[in-house]
């Protein structure tokens, strides 16, 4: 009966969730990189100086620096904008929860066309505390990006112009799937997350905007104005 | 000419149906499975399949399905190939509801049919909880074979059907956007191999009891 046994193991974990990652307390960000293999990280150090926390190399090449999160859009804006480093393309910002109420990780993916150049950005937040400056001022390509980690994760973005869930439904109350406590399938009965899906209308996905059937009274601006 | 309405038909008082409904039925159901144009709606890599059987290699219009319907008002089979999340559940009854009778569904692939290995948060444990399935076509995805098997399996379940019998073609307005099982059965369906297990048993081709099948059930 031992199969058995495992099955029922199996089950227990589905709902529970994944188990959180093992980390290493001597070296919470894994192995310090050279600074000296990217000039931009080298930069980072001399222009910000504490604000740098670690620099660590992965798969080979890929540069990994983390920063405070309180930097990051002053980080990112330089990062952008300095004539030596001209990062104008924002690949991806994502995020990673590692369990175990460990701190998430928001992280962000440059690439600098012009001079050639990729580099990784992390900030970690405590769970306590999950906010971080948006970074749409700086790109616009922040924007859905930041929306799907709000939406996936919880994580909110200050001064963001739209925050709000954009995979799931507007009105979905079973939280941030992605995060590590979250149970595979979901936290309401299939019963109710069918009877939930089924009364929702097209007006829990999108805005009377997006619709076109808003006249200009109701676009969001100036209803704040109001 | 009200052939659509089983009560305006020449039906014997003790319901059976008379010579000449039959006859009627045999029209009715030739032109009706001759003729049936599907509602693609394909959600995934099923959906790549479906395009493959409406294309010149197999071409399901050698069996009526003269042409890909896209709009709900003028299909009368609806395909659905592909995994469908709960997102989608609401636009999948909305099409259903928006059918004319008489319709019909077919469920292609294992994710259509049963959530296949997406048993997570975000996905419909089978379309059977949403809309009323007539055919399931296993398979992940289905070969084009296997969807017109399928089509032509629900060719032959038309072939059966019989105008003096209403009760098969109406819809209770009070069920339109609302799931097509009750509570306690999506619960089961969603247990491991709920599906599966529930499809197998209610079309009596395999057996489900303990004893044959002792690996696939949680008791």
């Amino acid at each position: 009966m031992m199969a058995d046994k495992d099955f029922e193991a199996g089950l227990g974990g589905l709902d529970e969730g994944p188990a959180a990652s093992a980390t290493d307390p001597e070296t919470p960000f894994g192995e310090a990189g050279d600074a000296a293999d990217h000039p931009t990280v080298a930069a980072l150090h001399e222009r910000f100086g504490a604000a740098i926390l670690h620099h660590g190399v992965v798969a080979g090449d890929e540069h990994v620096v983390h920063i405070q999160p309180e930097r990051n859009a002053e980080i990112l804006r330089w990062l952008k904008e300095d004539p030596g480093q001209r990062y104008l393309y924002l690949s991806d910002v994502t995020a990673v929860d590692f369990g175990g109420g460990r701190p998430l990780e928001v992280v962000y993916q440059l690439w600098s066309m012009e001079l050639k150049r990729q580099i990784r950005l992390k900030a970690q937040l405590p769970l306590a505390a999950l906010e971080i400056d948006s970074a749409v001022p700086i790109w616009q390509a922040a924007n859905w990006l930041e929306r799907e980690v709000f939406d996936l994760f919880g994580i909110t973005f200050r001064g963001h112009p739209d925050l709000r869930r954009i995979m799931m439904p507007d009105n979905y109350a079973e939280g941030h799937p992605l995060r590590k406590d979250f149970p595979l399938r979901g936290r309401f009965s299939r019963a109710e997350q069918t009877r939930r899906a089924l009364s929702m209308e097209v007006e829990d996905y999108y805005t009377p905007e997006e619709l076109g059937i808003a006249g200009d009274k109701h676009r969001h601006g100036q209803e704040a104005g109001a | 000419m009200g052939l659509e309405r089983g009560s305006a038909l020449p039906v014997a008082p003790t319901g059976a149906p008379s010579f000449i409904t039959s006859k009627l039925d045999f029209l009715v159901n030739w032109a009706r499975r001759n003729s049936m144009w599907p509602m693609p709606f394909g959600t995934a890599c099923c959906a790549i399949e479906m395009m493959a059987s409406a294309a010149t290699k197999y071409d399901i219009a050698r069996f009526g399905m003269e042409r890909m319907s896209f709009s709900p008002r003028q299909a009368d089979v609806l395909i659905c190939a592909g995994r469908v999340p709960y997102k989608m559940a609401s636009p999948l009854r909305r099409i259903w509801d928006q059918m004319p009778q008489p319709k019909w569904c077919i469920s292609m692939g294992a994710c259509a049919s049963s959530g296949g290995v997406f048993d997570a948060y975000s996905m419909v444990q089978g379309i059977d909880t949403i809309i009323p399935v007539d055919v399931y076509v296993p398979g992940c995805p289905p070969r084009p074979e296997g969807l017109i098997y399928g089509l032509l399996m629900l060719q032959e379940k038309i072939k059966g059907e019989s105008l003096s019998n209403a009760a098969i073609r109406e819809e209770d307005p009070l069920r339109v956007g609302r799931p097509n099982l009750p509570p306690e059965t999506i619960e089961e369906l969603a247990l491991p191999f709920g599906n599966s297990t529930l499809q197998n048993r209610t079309s009596g081709l395999v057996s489900t009891s303990l004893v044959a099948r002792p690996d696939d059930r949680k008791e």
